[in-house]
């Protein structure tokens, strides 16, 4: 017997999470694909001079991109939401399957079903509102897949080879739309595993915890940076020489770092997370 | 087999168990005795792998159930005390964990259900505590596991359903099966377990058939209560004495006085049934 991998055993424990996916999720999904419909029925609602208040697909793309974001964080816990639990969560512990495979179905439901079903739902829900004459104009589904090749700013496409040196350890050498997709898609993977990691290490008030863990790391992390660029000489002086020649080439060079950072981070953090994750599924005692 | 090696566990700075060492051959039903607190679900969750021992060993047919290695859980099933159930019937249940379970017999489930007077029909937060229970029970011992742990399964049953309970662990248990049942309530399962493990803090008292027991214990019921008895009860009628047997008599266990004996005289108890 395989302990390890049975795609067979592993068919059985997606469809035993998939059996529990929609009675533990869909509640919160509703509410989420509920506010498209909330925003269409108040802009509908707002006075206006005259003229038909319109709220175009790409600003619809980007409330339903949030919501995919925020079902992505509830979803570890209520999916679930008792793995780690030392009573409620006896059953998950003693089913006969690998941690690999529990592991894996954890990270197909949180990371990349609920975002599918959220996303099709909401364009699904956002095209039928756009079938009458009210404030929907187009379809957010026209746009959704394509968004990232919409993109049309100087940075877009720019080559990044000339404005950083050697030293810099370039990952990406331009902004396509497929390196921004990936970015993005590697975002929605980063935020699900803290989120997973976290429906892992607490017990109670999952989400919340980690929300807060999150904003306590983004205010330490705020201050170092604040404190490193205000003792370094070097970056002050930097900083100094920008003027209105220059700063365009300035903000493209930060874009094209941060991006770099992202990158790195994004592949770090979930890589070591989604490891914490598997380790604590194999250990967690009851 | 489950075999214990030099166990040691502790729970933060509360030592459960010292180096305790034990055996459960197959095929049989094991009462798993002990009071209030003294390690008797810690030990069945070492053994179901739900805790790691801190020191020394714990090996179910050769596997460590620490490691939750597949092969390991299908062949096991631990039904805790505290009832948890899913918002569903105990059908859809079953059916759910029941493909993992490569000895799982759905028939035998619905049959169980019946013996054990449960609505089918029923979700499980529209059963009683005791009917809840019974369902739970029915879904443990359709899975067929070669070894089935049983943590205080008659707290919250009618005597009827205790009967029942009886009734189906002695008639649907096959010889291969391991049975291990928790109990802090002797007599719930009088005349269902055999071999009988006494726990105490720390420490294993008893671990012996009932043959071994009254090869050495002799359970007198008379008129007296009787000078070099290890324990005395007064029951209606007269007195349990629980004694050695110097004279090889024959006798029935009294499960509860032998409880109550080897509470009163553990380390002379332990050393005679050595």
């Amino acid at each position: 017997m395989n302990n390890t991998l049975d795609i067979k055993r592993f068919g059985k424990v997606l469809r035993r999470d998939g059996l529990n996916f929609f009675p533990n999720l869909i509640l919160s999904l509703a509410i989420l694909w509920a506010i498209p419909v909330v925003i269409y029925l108040f802009t509908s609602l707002m006075p206006t001079d005259g003229t038909k208040n319109v709220f175009d697909a790409f600003g619809r793309i980007n409330i339903i991109e949030t919501l995919t974001k925020i079902a992505i964080i509830i979803a570890p816990a209520r999916l679930y939401q008792y793995c780690n639990d030392s009573r409620k969560g006896i059953g998950y512990a003693m089913l006969p399957a690998s941690t690999l495979e529990k592991f894996l179905s954890m990270v197909i439901y949180c990371v990349i079903v609920t975002p599918i079903v959220y996303v099709a739902g909401a364009l699904a829900i956002d095209s039928i509102l756009a079938l009458f004459n009210g404030p929907y104009e187009g379809f957010a589904a026209t746009y959704y897949f394509n968004e990232f090749a919409q993109i049309d700013s100087s940075i877009a496409n720019h080559d990044v080879a000339g404005l950083l040196d050697d030293t810099w350890p370039i990952f990406v050498k331009n902004l396509s739309p497929t390196f921004l997709r990936i970015l993005s898609l590697l975002g929605l993977l980063t935020l699900s595993s803290i989120f997973m990691f976290g429906n892992m290490i607490f017990k109670k008030r999952k989400t919340g915890k980690m929300i807060g863990i999150l904003i306590l790391l983004a205010i330490i992390i705020m201050i170092i940076s604040i404190n490193y660029v205000a003792n370094n000489e070097a970056l002050i002086e930097y900083f100094n020489q920008i003027n209105e020649n220059n700063v365009t080439e300035f903000i493209e060079r930060m874009i094209f770092i941060w991006m770099n950072v992202a990158l790195y981070t994004e592949i770090i953090v979930s890589a070591l997370l989604l490891f914490g994750v598997y380790r604590k599924i194999k250990t967690q005692k009851y | 087999m489950i075999k214990i090696n030099n166990l040691d566990f502790a729970y933060k700075n509360t030592q459960v168990f010292k180096n305790i060492s034990l055996e459960f051959p197959k095929g049989n039903i094991y009462g798993l005795l002990g009071e209030n607190g003294v390690g008797k679900t810690t030990l069945l969750k070492l053994i179901c792998g739900l805790q790691k021992p801190q020191h020394g060993s714990v090996t179910v047919d050769g596997l460590i159930p620490s490691e939750r290695q597949p092969q390991f859980l299908q062949n096991v099933y631990f039904l805790p005390e505290e009832v948890i159930t899913e918002d569903t019937t105990p059908e859809k249940f079953v059916q759910k964990i029941g493909v993992f379970y490569p000895r799982y017999d759905f028939a035998l489930f619905n049959q169980l259900m019946k013996e054990l007077e449960v609505d089918l029909s029923k979700k499980f937060n529209e059963l009683s505590h005791g009917q809840k229970k019974k369902a739970l029970l029915a879904c443990a011992m359709s899975l067929q596991t070669d070894y089935l742990f049983l943590d205080e399964p008659t707290n919250g049953l009618d005597i009827p359903s205790k009967a029942l309970f009886r009734k189906v662990i002695s008639q649907y248990c096959s010889d291969d099966t391991t049975v291990i049942i928790s109990t802090h309530q002797v007599k719930d399962v009088e005349n269902l377990i055999d071999p009988i493990v006494i726990l105490d803090r720390d420490d294993v008292l008893l671990n012996a058939s009932f043959a071994e027991i009254i090869d050495k214990i002799y359970f007198e019921y008379g008129p007296e209560r009787l000078q070099n008895a290890y324990y005395t009860e007064m029951l209606p009628g007269g007195y349990i004495n629980v004694m050695p047997n110097t004279e090889h008599l024959e006798s029935n266990v009294n499960i509860e006085a032998l409880f109550n004996a080897v509470m009163k005289n553990k380390e002379t108890i332990k050393n005679l049934m050595k």
